[in-house]
């Protein structure tokens, strides 16, 4: 099965619907602004054969999907703060500021959709609004590119290689710890989408996953994550070269009793064996129990030997020498660190600040102070997406 | 500058074993190794050595640290070496102990120098910055410049770089730094390395894991105390225990109730839904079952205070706090069992 991804420059980004209860700006890369309650982040992307760029039914994955390239969708919502406990966490973008080494988007043109609350509409509804608009305005300011010819076009296909490389599978945890707090399958949550499975790659980079997850901002897999996936493009690179990429399986994060966590990692340790891996790369979606969703999943993979290696953050108190891991077993001897997401980042006034003005705990969002990494969304998100790592000291 | 400089009794000049017993010691200027550190060091002068015999310093450790501390608030120096111990155990636990005592009463900056696997890097916990040296004194010529370079940048009072820049062990602090490659290449990287036979890992292992007690001999006649951290509390949250990091505990009295009523009592935890538990707050804290167990003779008693955190996005050194603080609350009011109810 092959999938061809073609890029567009980001002068095809000519106007942002106008919405009905939602603040528009566009903020051009480096501009001294500071987005707060974001929920997700989205590149725009259509398909010139009129299906959906983030499809609730069909496959994505085959065929071809345009791409705005440098161009980034961000959502923000002050959800109202009574109704616990479906309430997000803080959630910050920095354009320019020290915090702007946290994110990518610092280097792309922000379409920042800022929904505002709706009287008597409640979180999961405002959510629901907020998520539906945000995939279909990144689908809407992408329709410019169907009449025009790509810079480029990336074809993702994998060929037959070399049986002596070692067999490699992507085991993708994603989230659901209930509303507020699910990634998504093709519009269903994670919990209710028969996980694990195995699905096909491109399925991953083409908007079948999206983001509702919206806990620990820096440990969140926003859907941008997911279209550019790092772990998978990477595979994609060394197949034949240094390994056979054997395919990816996807798996829920918080199975909420420990039979259902040792179930559920003993059934994706199952499906990336029949993938027929060597090794496997197991990924974290968000933090507390979800690690030790993650740990269980290594110990299950090692045990049906196959070796593996799992990307985590750290959450280490910065002034102690206590470690940073949420669970580990000692079966996870090889393990990627996505950074530690107690630092804090140094303060920073922006000129502006788009979102909302007062962060959640209160302080107002342009004078904040000093900001923990894990307010700034997706900066240590456990696929790997970003080079920040944490170090002995 | 002026530096005072830290040796045991043979580096001192004062003897070998015959001479471990000696007692902290003041000697004039730089002496033996204190030489050839002092030559090494830029604008810093070593105005004198304090020596202390290994037997000595073992056997009356607080003492020892106590005198010596004394010996270094009246010379008021900028800052304080100590060793190189190399492989000496003993030699190398007083340079630790004796250097973050330094720094932790005097807050004046200290270093120690030893072989990484000298039992003093691990007596030292991350509070003292510790030179990296060869295991015996063959390597004195090459620990020296290093003593100096790092105990300079001390001097100068600048912020630290890195463990590998500045030339100390890692402490076990845990900081952030852009690296060349994504997370996913360098997972693809230690896999593959992995599946090849060479292990790597960018967290060490270890976890902190607490072995179970013993079993409550008899049940039937102990003190039980209900403990959570899923953020149970009164309803309406009257001493604000937050949502997340949590910075404290808090205990409330249950007295002589048979079960935590429902609408008097609520969770403020925000790393869960709630509903189910607000509905029955016994579910978190099991008031209605451990009374049952009582009333049977089961449980000799049920304590008349429960203690309650949240338990989200706390780090760990925080956590350990609590726990200790609470147990020793109910280690003092006679508790022999304790039922913690996690979320």
């Amino acid at each position: 099965m092959a999938w061809e991804l073609a890029r567009f420059s980001s002068d095809f980004l000519v106007d942002v619907p106008a919405l009905d209860g939602v603040e528009v700006e566009v903020v051009p890369a480096g501009e001294p602004v500071r987005v707060t309650h974001v929920l997700d982040a989205v590149e725009p992307r259509i398909r010139p054969d009129g299906r959906a760029a983030f499809p609730t039914d069909g496959r994505a994955g085959e065929g071809r999907t345009n791409r705005l390239d440098g161009v980034v969708v961000l959502s923000c919502l002050d959800f109202p703060a009574e109704e616990r406990p479906l309430h997000e966490q803080e959630s910050i973008v920095d354009l320019a500021g020290p915090g702007a080494t946290l994110t990518p988007f610092a280097h792309a043109t922000n379409v920042v959709l800022t929904f505002g609350p709706r009287e008597g509409v409640r979180n999961e509804e405002l959510e629901a609004w907020a998520r539906r608009t945000t995939l279909s305005v990144a689908e809407e300011i992408c329709r410019p590119t169907l009449d025009a010819e790509p810079s480029a076009v990336e074809r993702f296909e994998l060929g037959p290689a070399d049986e002596s490389l070692p067999a490699v599978a992507a085991l993708v945890q994603l989230s659901d710890l209930g509303p507020l707090y699910y990634q998504y399958l093709y519009g269903v949550p994670a919990g209710q989408a028969g996980l694990p499975r195995a699905v096909d790659p491109c399925e991953v980079l083409d908007g079948a996953v999206t983001c509702g997850e919206y806990h620990w901002a820096a440990l969140r897999n926003p859907t941008i994550a997911f279209q550019r996936n790092e772990l998978v493009r990477g595979l994609y690179r060394e197949h034949g070269e240094r390994l056979r990429f054997a395919g990816l399986v996807l798996m829920r994060g918080y199975e909420q009793t420990a039979d259902d966590k040792q179930r559920a990692a003993e059934a994706a340790a199952a499906e990336a064996a029949r993938l027929g891996a060597d090794g496997v790369i197991v990924t974290t979606d968000a933090g507390g129990n979800s690690h030790t969703d993650v740990m269980l999943t290594v110990r299950a993979c090692e045990g049906a030997g196959m070796r593996t290696t799992v990307i985590v953050a750290e959450m280490a108190d910065p002034e102690s020498t206590n470690p940073g891991l949420t669970d580990w077993v000692a079966e996870a001897d090889s393990i990627v660190s996505a950074g530690n997401a107690e630092e804090l980042v140094p303060a920073w006034v922006p000129e502006r600040v788009l979102g909302g003005e007062t962060l959640l705990d209160g302080t107002p969002a342009a004078d904040a102070g000093p900001v923990p990494v894990r307010n700034y969304l997706g900066a240590t998100n456990q696929m790997g997406q970003l080079a920040l790592t944490a170090t002995a000291w | 500058m002026n530096a005072v400089h830290y040796l045991n009794q043979f580096f001192a000049g004062l003897g070998g074993e015959e001479a471990a017993e000696t007692p902290p010691t003041r000697l004039d200027g730089a002496v033996g190794p204190g030489r050839g550190l002092a030559a090494a060091l830029d604008g810093i002068e070593i105005v004198a050595t304090l020596a202390c015999g290994d037997d000595y310093f073992a056997e009356h450790e607080d003492e020892a640290v106590d005198r010596l501390v004394a010996l270094v608030e009246v010379e008021g120096p900028d800052l304080v070496v100590a060793g190189p111990a190399f492989g000496s155990g003993r030699y190398g636990y007083a340079c630790a102990q004796f250097a973050r005592a330094v720094s932790d009463r005097l807050g004046i900056p200290a270093l120690a120098a030893m072989h990484e696997e000298n039992p003093g890097v691990a007596a030292a916990d991350g509070k003292t910055l510790i030179v990296p040296t060869a295991v015996n004194v063959a390597g004195m010529r090459d620990a020296l410049p290093r003593m100096a370079q790092l105990a300079g940048a001390l001097a100068a009072g600048r912020e630290l770089g890195s463990p590998e820049e500045e030339g100390y062990l890692p402490r076990g602090f845990r900081r952030n730094r852009i690296a060349e490659k994504s997370g996913a290449e360098r997972a693809i990287d230690l896999l593959l390395a992995k599946l090849e036979g060479e292990t790597r890992s960018e967290v060490a292992a270890g976890f902190d894991r607490v072995p179970p007690p013993a079993p409550v001999a008899d049940l039937s006649t102990a003190l039980l105390a209900l403990v959570t951290e899923a953020g149970c509390v009164p309803q309406g949250n009257p001493d604000r225990l937050p949502t997340i990091r949590a910075q404290g505990w808090l205990r409330y009295p249950i007295g002589s109730e048979d079960s935590l009523v429902t609408g008097r009592y609520e969770s403020v935890h925000g790393g869960f839904d709630v509903t189910l538990a607000n509905e029955d707050p016994n579910r978190l804290v099991p008031l209605d079952t451990v009374r049952s167990l009582e009333q049977a003779g089961r449980i000799g008693a049920v304590h008349a205070t429960f203690y309650t955190t949240t338990g989200n996005g706390t780090p760990v050194a925080a956590s350990t706090r609590f726990g200790r603080e609470i147990a020793e609350e109910l280690r003092d009011a006679g508790v022999q069992a304790v039922l913690l109810s996690g979320t």
